[in-house]
């Protein structure tokens, strides 16, 4: 069964008298173990899609299943209460606190539940992205790099079924944006996770086990 | 290390606690406003409790005092024996000293002072030694005022003589102070004996426990022989200072209003400030605040961390606006009062905790707005930037 589905999913933005029609009826799905690229031209609506199936926004038509049940209707706290537990988000500025440190990022989704072992497992997450000797650095002590193996071990800390990825590699070197896609390969098959990523980046889809191409709002193929 | 761990456990604390230290300055600037918030509502307060007590032991122990003497409509050129009889029979449970005056001339090794002279028999409840023995009943000795026993080179036990008779020195007094009979002249005090040609009382002193008995008692004689039948008259006249110390205490009280109006307004002021920089700094952590949200912080607890912020704002400016205050206190107490610790009484330091406590209420409450809106702000428009 699909971890995240997504049925005839429409998305209108209303700006005053104009009204942009984002995503025009699509459906997706993605499974565990499984890593789905979605790509796309400029503006067809990529990141309004991963909005959708990370929970951040609310389609306007169609339904969204998480884990086979209805989200639609949920409401803002829902919401938030299933992103924290059942998904992980990587952006492409990785999005770091600039006042805490690694391992304290890595923590923080989990920070406000008190569960006692998350220092474990924020330690032992950096230490699986490669840095355990940077568990005290501050993002502006880190590399660009460093920074999204932060960001990648912190989407895990709360043991998601799905990690998005919105161009992790967008602000990275080829090589270091080689190194991070094989992280996430290596731990979407120790996790058994479903990873969903939209891209720019070419490389990716080296790694990318099915990929999903939209134009203007309608999924091609 | 160990403290960010324990401090790990109140993850909205230490969230705000580490937002506050991004922008030091600014967060030094929004507690400062807070400070002189705090300082100005504190020090008014107090100013008002100092001039209260400066304005009370000027009044001197006189407030618990009812003064009877003849009034008007009284056949008598003072009191009769019979309406003192009679006072004692009313007034039970307080001192009445009924006493004879007189002035004098008194003099001393060729120099001479002009005093007012009291003849009575209770003089430990009337006046204060500050050195010799005040008895209560006073049969052969005298009191004399400091100013008068220095101007005539006099000391304990030296004699001085009143109507051909001839007193011990037993005790010398504070005179001149206060508002009380005599004003700044010297004064004399010997037994009653001595006026014995006086064959009324010039005013009797009632001495009661405190102001509102005093009070409570001049309205009992006032009504016991004055009002005969339904006609007004005034056979005693009696009088008391609780009045004169009402009226001063309510105009103080009307001061000290105006003056935490004052500083309750610069409190306003802070606080404003402190809404403008919670709101620009949220402002700034809007993509922030989007990522916790995205990754799943409630939105409760966004609002709490922001709060909390808020929070330590106020109760930073509050401790350090409390602490400044009690300086400035304390050189007012000097100032007005001449004794700085008079600040630490709970009538005066309870206005420290006031300003603190309202430093910590008015920054919440303008925490409240920015919190609200950050909290509810769209994680994807935030993110978007
Ligand atoms: N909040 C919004 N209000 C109005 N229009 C919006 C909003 N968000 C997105 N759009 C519009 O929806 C369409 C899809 O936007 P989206 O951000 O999903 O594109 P994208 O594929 O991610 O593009 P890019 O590769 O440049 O990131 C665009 O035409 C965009 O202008
Ligand atoms: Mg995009």
């Amino acid at each position: 069964m699909s971890v995240i589905e997504l049925d005839d999913v429409v998305k209108r933005y209303e700006s005053g008298a104009q009204t942009v029609t984002a995503l025009k009826g699509v459906d997706f799905h993605a499974d565990r173990g499984e890593m789905v690229t979605i790509i796309g031209p400029s503006g067809s609506g990529k990141s309004t899609m991963l909005n959708m199936i990370g929970l951040l926004d609310t389609p306007t038509e169609g339904t969204v299943h998480l884990d086979g049940r209805n989200v639609t209707g949920f409401t803002e706290d829902e919401l938030t209460e299933e992103r924290r537990t059942t998904l992980g988000f990587v952006f492409q500025d990785f999005h770091l606190l600039p006042m805490l440190s690694a391992v304290e990022n890595v923590e923080l989704p989990s920070v406000w539940d008190t569960s006692v072992d998350r220092r474990d497992r924020a330690i032992d997450l950096l230490k699986r992205v490669g840095l355990g000797d940077r568990l005290d650095h501050t993002p502006d002590e880190l590399s660009g790099g460093q920074q999204q193996r932060v960001a990648i071990a912190r989407s895990l800390i709360n043991g998601p079924d799905i990690l998005l990825m919105d161009e992790p590699t967008g602000n990275l070197d080829q090589d270091t944006g080689r190194t991070i896609l094989e992280e996430v390969t290596r731990l979407k098959e120790e996790e058994n996770i479903a990873v969903v990523a939209v891209t720019h980046d070419e490389q990716m889809l080296d790694y990318t086990d099915r990929t999903v191409r939209i134009v203007d709002g309608v999924i091609q193929s | 290390m160990s403290v960010a761990d324990a401090l790990w456990r109140f993850p909205s604390a230490m969230m705000a606690w580490r937002n506050l230290g991004r922008n030091r300055m600014r967060t030094a600037l929004a507690a400062l406003g807070i400070v002189i918030g705090v300082v100005a509502i504190s020090s008014l307060g107090m100013a008002g409790v100092a001039l209260q007590q400066q304005a009370t032991s000027n009044l001197g122990s006189l407030t618990n005092q009812v003064s009877v003497s003849a009034g008007q409509d009284s056949d008598y050129d003072g009191v009769t024996e019979d309406q003192v009889e009679e006072i004692r029979s009313i007034i039970t449970d307080a001192e009445v000293i009924p006493q004879k005056s007189n002035s004098t001339t008194v003099s001393s090794r060729g120099q001479e002072a002009y005093v007012s002279v009291t003849g009575v028999t209770n003089a430990a409840a009337l006046y204060d030694v500050t050195s010799g023995e005040a008895p209560e009943r006073l049969q052969t000795g005298a009191l004399i005022s400091n100013s008068t026993a220095r101007e005539l080179g006099l000391e304990l036990g030296d004699p001085v003589e009143y109507d051909g008779q001839l007193y011990r020195i037993t005790g010398l007094i504070d005179s001149g102070s206060g508002f009380g009979p005599g004003g700044g002249r010297g004064e004399l005090v010997i037994p009653i004996s001595g006026l014995a040609d006086q064959e009324h009382y010039d005013s009797v002193t009632i001495i009661a426990a405190d102001g509102d008995a005093a009070t409570e008692i001049s309205e009992t004689l006032d009504e016991h022989f004055n009002t005969d039948g339904r006609d007004e008259e005034e056979i005693l006249r009696v009088s008391s200072y609780a009045s004169a110390q009402e009226n001063i205490n309510s105009f103080l009280n009307t001061l000290q209003l105006a003056l935490l109006g004052i500083g309750g307004i610069s409190l306003v002021v802070a606080s404003v400030a402190i809404l403008n920089v919670m709101l620009m700094s949220t402002v700034e952590r809007r993509g922030e605040i989007g990522v916790l949200r995205a990754v799943g912080i409630r939105r409760g607890e966004v609002l709490r961390m922001i709060l909390t912020e808020a929070t330590f704002l106020g109760t930073l400016g509050g401790l350090v606006g409390a602490g400044c205050s009690l300086v400035v206190g304390a050189v007012m107490f000097q100032l007005v009062v001449g004794d700085p610790t008079g600040v630490l009484q709970w009538a005066s330091a309870r206005y420290l905790l006031y300003g603190f406590a309202f430093a910590v209420f008015a920054s919440v409450l303008s925490g409240i707005y920015p919190a609200w809106k950050a909290a509810n702000d769209s994680p994807v428009e935030a993110l978007r930037g």
